[in-house]
């Protein structure tokens, strides 16, 4: 695995404000044979914020999330993680850097009977790593390593409830169980930037309260989250501050009350203006 | 639960340690079968690793077998080279073709993989015949040595059950000890989400390579043993056809398991042996086995010995 390249003084990064951006995405575009996913969008995420990322189904926003984690090349423009550059990435790398995310819908492994806390324990594969030597010829060691890992994995399943299930094989629970599962796991990679891909859908009412209480947690952990969401109660009360993608564009960007009554995107989205902080909106 | 595991270890490891003198009664016969049983435990274990841990499809895996038997059998008849060292050329060679085919062909998936690993399989039966010079062609390479180490050369059926056996041993339980390690989860995780695995860091490439490599080296050991033992090599011991009965023993033990794939070898090859008394019926009987076996048991007997187990362990529990 090659080292990041170092900041390499060749552009000195504005003071300032950009000084503190995790990640910086810059005029990124992409289009699939000719229809356009993606145009010109450029935001900055602060460390230890978290931004929403909201619009209409068919705006872009997952397509973003994969060229974030490297899963599509962009056509246009750049992708950095506090000055490295992830556009020409591998996904497996960015993952190294400490990126890390869900899926819209989950994706957790379900083979050979795996069971939720192996799932867990493969968040943690960069710090694991393992061999065939190694597995045959260092057992006392990797031994140990993976004694330390379970105690982690558990304690990642009891942070989101789930420790109950470590045993169990994912097929076996409930959807909103599944995503919590899924939440534990990609905090097992002890990630710097964390991408969410609408998180609360397919989640009653109670449940979603419930995610949202999690991501706080998390927040207060010092992870930086990128957050797609359609659901506008997680978002306004959780989000620091909101871009709105429409049509592949980025059409506001901002704190939850200037989006709330912004014109465009009440337009283009909301429909209506949007109730802040309010209990179930 | 770990108890009942250890006391089938003992159980299965005494039999095998006593099997010449009691049931196989030191005849060259009885113990001849038990020899191409554990060959080819070796070699749907090996392919075990490959399909049903790391999920790549493999109709190819007879390539490496060849490849070991031939390295084996060329350098001991035609150079005199010590069988130790021919075998150990055969796993290297092995393991280089493995990752100089590995890296463009494993990017490949489910049929295409298929085709591509059959090709390979192909690829190295036509050099087998066309090499005549070196290989002996279509018409066989003869006159393979006994396997010897050490200076004790293995000459009768008896000590080649039992070498064959100590390196099954070694195989299944390396095998397992890797299936049940983190590396095992890692190849799981590929096996169930390429995508998702990726987004944790899994070089999927590279695991994959690397499963590759060691399932051609342990192929390519069994096809060392198989040369010295039968002492003569024909092409056609190595076909697709081969290849595909591997992969019949996977589906029929039960695949992802490391056991099922040695208990389908052991079924595959034991059951000619039992329904060769129905002569002209024989192939008939062995089809219908086979369909009932994968239509019924779609875990395969690996899977019905499990159930079983847990139905004792829940009666004894109440």
């Amino acid at each position: 695995m090659s080292a990041p390249p170092q900041s390499t003084a060749r552009e000195e990064q504005p003071m300032g404000a950009a000084q503190e951006a995790l990640l910086t995405v810059d005029g990124v575009s992409k289009s699939f044979e000719g229809v356009h996913a993606l145009i010109d969008v450029s935001f900055q995420i602060k460390a230890g914020h978290i931004k929403a990322l909201i619009g209409p189904n068919g705006a872009g926003k997952t397509t973003l999330l994969n060229v974030i984690n490297g899963l599509l090349l962009p056509d246009e423009g750049t992708v950095s993680l506090r000055g490295h550059e992830l556009t020409r990435m591998k996904t497996e790398q960015i993952a190294m850097l400490g990126v890390s995310r869900t899926f819209q819908l989950v994706r957790l492994f379900t083979v050979n009977d795996a069971t939720v806390l192996d799932n867990v324990l493969l968040g943690a594969h960069k710090r694991i790593n393992p061999t065939i030597l190694g597995t045959l010829f260092l057992r006392s060691r990797s031994g140990h390593k993976e004694r330390v890992m379970r105690e982690k994995a558990m304690e990642a399943l009891s942070f989101v409830g789930m420790d109950w299930a470590a045993d169990r094989v994912p097929t076996a629970l409930s959807f909103g169980n599944q995503r919590l599962v899924e939440l534990a796991r990609s905090l097992m990679a002890e990630p710097e930037l964390l991408l969410l891909d609408e998180p609360a859908s397919g989640l009653n009412d109670a449940e979603v309260e419930q995610f949202l209480q999690l991501l706080m947690a998390v927040r207060a952990r010092g992870v930086t989250i990128l957050l797609v969401e359609h659901n506008m109660n997680l978002v306004m009360r959780l989000s620091d501050d909101i871009v709105v993608l429409d049509f592949g564009k980025r059409l506001a960007e901002g704190d939850p009350a200037s989006i709330c009554a912004n014109p465009a995107v009440i337009e283009a989205y909301l429909g209506s203006e949007c109730a802040i902080g309010g209990g179930s909106g | 639960m770990k108890l009942i595991n250890r006391f089938w270890w003992i159980l299965v490891l005494a039999f095998i340690a006593l099997y010449p003198p009691t049931f196989g009664g030191m005849s060259p016969y009885r113990c001849g079968v038990l020899i191409f049983v554990g060959i080819y435990v070796i070699l749907a274990v090996s392919l075990d690793l490959l399909m049903g841990f790391a999920g790549q499809i493999s109709v190819g895996h007879a390539a490496f077998f060849a490849i070991g038997a031939y390295v084996s059998g060329i350098l001991t008849a035609k150079y005199s080279a010590p069988p130790a060292l021919a075998m150990m050329t055969g796993m290297a060679l092995s393991a280089a073709v493995a990752w100089g085919v590995g890296r463009p062909v494993l990017a490949l998936k489910e049929y295409y993989l298929a085709m591509a690993t059959l090709a390979l399989n192909e690829i190295v039966v036509t050099l087998i015949v066309g090499l005549q010079w070196l290989t002996g062609g279509a018409s066989g390479l003869r006159d393979v040595p006994s396997f010897s180490l050490f200076g004790f050369t293995f000459d009768n059926q008896i000590h080649y059950y039992y070498l064959v056996w100590a390196i099954v041993l070694l195989v299944v339980a390396s095998s397992l000890l890797l299936t049940r390690s983190p590396f095992g989860r890692t190849l799981i995780a590929i096996h169930s989400d390429e995508t998702a695995a990726k987004t944790f860091g899994i070089d999927c490439a590279g695991y994959k390579i690397r499963v590759y490599v060691l399932s051609a080296v342990f192929a390519s050991v069994a096809g060392s043993l198989f040369a010295h033992y039968m002492g003569f090599l024909a092409p056609d011991d190595f076909s697709v056809m081969t290849s595909i009965n591997v992969l019949v023993m996977l589906y029929l033990g039960g695949i992802g398991t490391i056991y099922g794939p040695a208990l389908g070898a052991l079924f595959l090859k034991l059951l000619p042996e039992i329904t060769v008394r129905l002569q002209d019926y024989e192939m008939l009987m062995n089809g219908v086995i086979l369909i009932l076996i994968l239509v019924f048991m779609p875990k395969g007997l690996f899977g019905i010995l499990t159930e079983i187990r847990s139905r004792l362990v829940t009666r004894g529990a109440r």
